[in-house]
């Protein structure tokens, strides 16, 4: 999506992809048959760059077909952030970090003066996104309204846009820091599906008990690839189609998967899809 | 006088005098909060510890179940507003306009407007009546800040009835909008029937000589004004514009066709604001000379409200020199420019 997009954000996309798949197909209630559905969660993704995996994610949970997926950053497609108005399945608009977790608070307000008990609203922030004050804003405000319906799950991949963040704005300790807040705190391995199943069905079914509730995950920036783990200059970059054959190949012999590579069939596709034949 | 905030000796706005009770703008807007508050069970109010001075006050009273305290955060303000939008409720997040406008504008921007969300957006203490809190607080580039985001509609009322017009139809129009409360006390313009429409300016005064467009509380500075003309034979027409965004096109171009001039006058930076929106209308469909009345791109000051209008060069009797100005410079022009405008077929 990003190589046929020419812009987009592997780093992040790739440290959340197990995150979304455990969301999206195991923790959240929702139906893509009833978008408007009032008892569904509702997922903000405040580190709105991640958008490919999220909009993959959307795709394969049946919101939209997949060939949707490459008009990602094409004019009339998708955009390069979220834009709930053009995605179906998309419950904020984002872009600038920091902001998601306030909007996902309002909801889960929202939800509970209109006595629906039942949904949940998760918000996915990333590592480098807490140096941002507005998240403590809500961080603080969530505690005080006993917020326990709201879920932040931090992606923390320990890599930002132009480094490590213990090298530009560290934000350890971490999770005494939400603790001091007043959030409940779960850790967990971002990359183990069944550990995350584990760490959202608590948080989403067992937990709520007057407070907010964090998962904290941990993830490598990039996983999958081994040229982009833990490697700040994939943050942004969209890779050339062998790049982008040679990543593919390697997270399906990761992953155990037929390796179909990069499709220059899907180009054609795309073109079909977007410029309506060539 | 004690109205306005003018100390005794101090110059006064020189507006039209006040009746026996006037009421403050600010206690219109939480009397107003209140009524629509009893209209629309989904309506709330958010604010960020400034309810006993924005007057949202009154809605605390009425509802408190439906009023939110956030504490001192602005950016959290918007973006939970921008929440409980996208769960079927209107929120009023309510704060002064400074700090709306300029902390949190990327909320505003991104998380409110850009997906169109239904949120309505107090803007309190706006321009240069802010007691005398000095140059922080007096929010002058609102008007072009908030008129430059796609999605946003833009309203500066011209007295308490207008205020009160303005967000009946914000409420009932879908999408976000942003609306300016002075801390002032203004003669009444309209009475309590009026009605506002967006996209639609009232002439208040008809003439022939010069055009004066003003928004907000500019208005009744501008009816003084006209008066002063009118003592030297100078007929000026008063249009009354409180909808910024979208401006009346039609009526700016139909008043500058008849008297060939203008002058604007807003409570706020003259760069980028409402009257650089009147002159994107003029200098496309029908330019004339436009002087402009507002703040010249500096920042304002602490003082007494009649004592900076004057120093800002706002009161009346600058917006009738405004007038004979662009007055002069319509022969000037007409020397320059000999033919007259081309007439638009639209």
């Amino acid at each position: 999506m990003i190589t046929y997009g020419h812009w987009g954000h592997i780093g992040g996309s790739f440290s959340m992809a197990e995150m979304l798949a455990t969301l999206y197909f195991h923790t959240l209630q929702i139906d893509p048959a009833r978008p408007d559905w009032k008892e569904r969660d509702r997922l903000v993704l405040s580190k709105a760059h991640g958008s490919p995996a999220l909009y993959a994610a959307l795709a394969l949970r049946g919101y939209y077909p997949v060939e949707k997926l490459y008009g990602y950053c094409e004019l009339g497609g998708f955009e390069g952030h979220t834009d709930m108005t053009r995605t179906p399945g998309l419950e904020s608009s984002g872009g600038p970090l920091g902001m998601g977790l306030s909007v996902a608070l309002g909801m889960a307000l929202g939800l509970y003066r209109l006595e629906n008990p039942r949904a949940r609203v998760f918000c996915i922030l990333g590592d480098g996104e807490l140096n941002e004050g507005n998240v403590w804003e809500a961080v603080m405000a969530a505690a005080h309204y006993q917020a326990d319906n709201l879920i932040a799950v931090v992606d923390y991949n320990k890599v930002m846009a132009k480094g490590f963040v213990r090298d530009l704005m560290g934000i350890e300790p971490l999770v005494e820091k939400w603790q001091a807040f007043g959030w409940d705190v779960i850790e967990v391995d971002g990359h183990d599906l069944e550990a995350l199943a584990e760490a959202f069905y608590r948080a989403r079914w067992v937990q709520p008990r007057g407070k907010p509730i964090v998962v904290i995950a941990h993830t490598v920036k990039g996983r999958g690839v081994e040229m982009a783990e833990f490697n700040y200059k994939w943050h942004t970059h969209a890779p050339e189609p062998d790049t982008a054959d040679q990543m593919l190949r390697e997270l399906a012999r990761r992953y155990g998967k037929p390796e179909e590579g990069y499709s220059r069939l899907a180009e054609d596709v795309k073109k079909e899809t977007f410029y309506g034949g060539e | 006088m004690a109205e306005n905030n003018n100390r005794p000796g101090e110059p006064a706005l020189e507006m039209q005098p006040l009746e026996m009770r006037p009421l403050e703008m600010r206690d219109a807007f939480g009397q107003a909060l209140v009524e629509l508050g009893t209209l629309y069970p989904q309506m709330l109010v958010l604010d960020a510890d400034l309810h006993t001075s924005s007057k949202a006050q009154y809605f605390k009273k009425a509802f408190p179940d439906r009023f939110i305290q956030v504490g001192i955060a602005e950016q959290n303000l918007f973006g939970i507003s921008a929440g409980l939008a996208l769960t079927g409720f209107i929120p009023f997040p309510s704060t002064f306009a400074v700090f709306a406008t300029r902390r949190a504008l990327d909320q505003i921007a991104i998380s409110i407007c850009y997906p169109r969300l239904n949120v309505k957006i107090p803007g309190s203490y706006v321009g240069l009546p802010t007691s005398r809190a000095g140059t922080s607080h007096n929010c002058i580039e609102d008007i072009a800040v908030m008129r430059a985001l796609p999605n946003m509609r833009v309203a500066d009322p011209g007295d308490n009835a207008d205020l009160r017009a303005i967000m009946h139809t914000a409420i009932q129009t879908e999408g976000p909008v942003y609306f300016r409360i002075p801390r002032a006390t203004l003669p009444d313009l309209f009475g309590p029937d009026h009605r506002f429409e967006w996209g639609k300016g009232v002439v208040l005064r008809k003439g022939g000589d010069v055009s004066l467009f003003s928004t907000g509380m500019m208005t009744c500075l501008c009816l003084e004004a006209a008066k002063l003309l009118e003592e030297e034979a100078v007929q000026a027409e008063v249009v009354h514009l409180a909808s910024i965004k979208p401006i009346d096109r039609d009526l700016i171009v139909d008043s500058v066709r008849r008297t060939g001039c203008a002058v604007t006058a807003e409570n706020a930076t003259v760069v980028g604001g409402f009257g650089a929106a009147v002159c994107e209308v003029l200098g496309e469909m029908y330019p004339v000379p436009v002087l402009r009345i507002g703040v010249q791109d500096r920042w304002a000051e602490s003082g007494g409200t009649g004592e900076l209008f004057t120093f800002h060069k706002m009161q009346p009797a600058d917006i009738a020199a405004a007038a004979r100005a662009a007055i002069q410079g319509k022969s000037l022009r007409e020397k320059v420019y000999p033919t007259p405008p081309v007439e638009l077929s639209s």
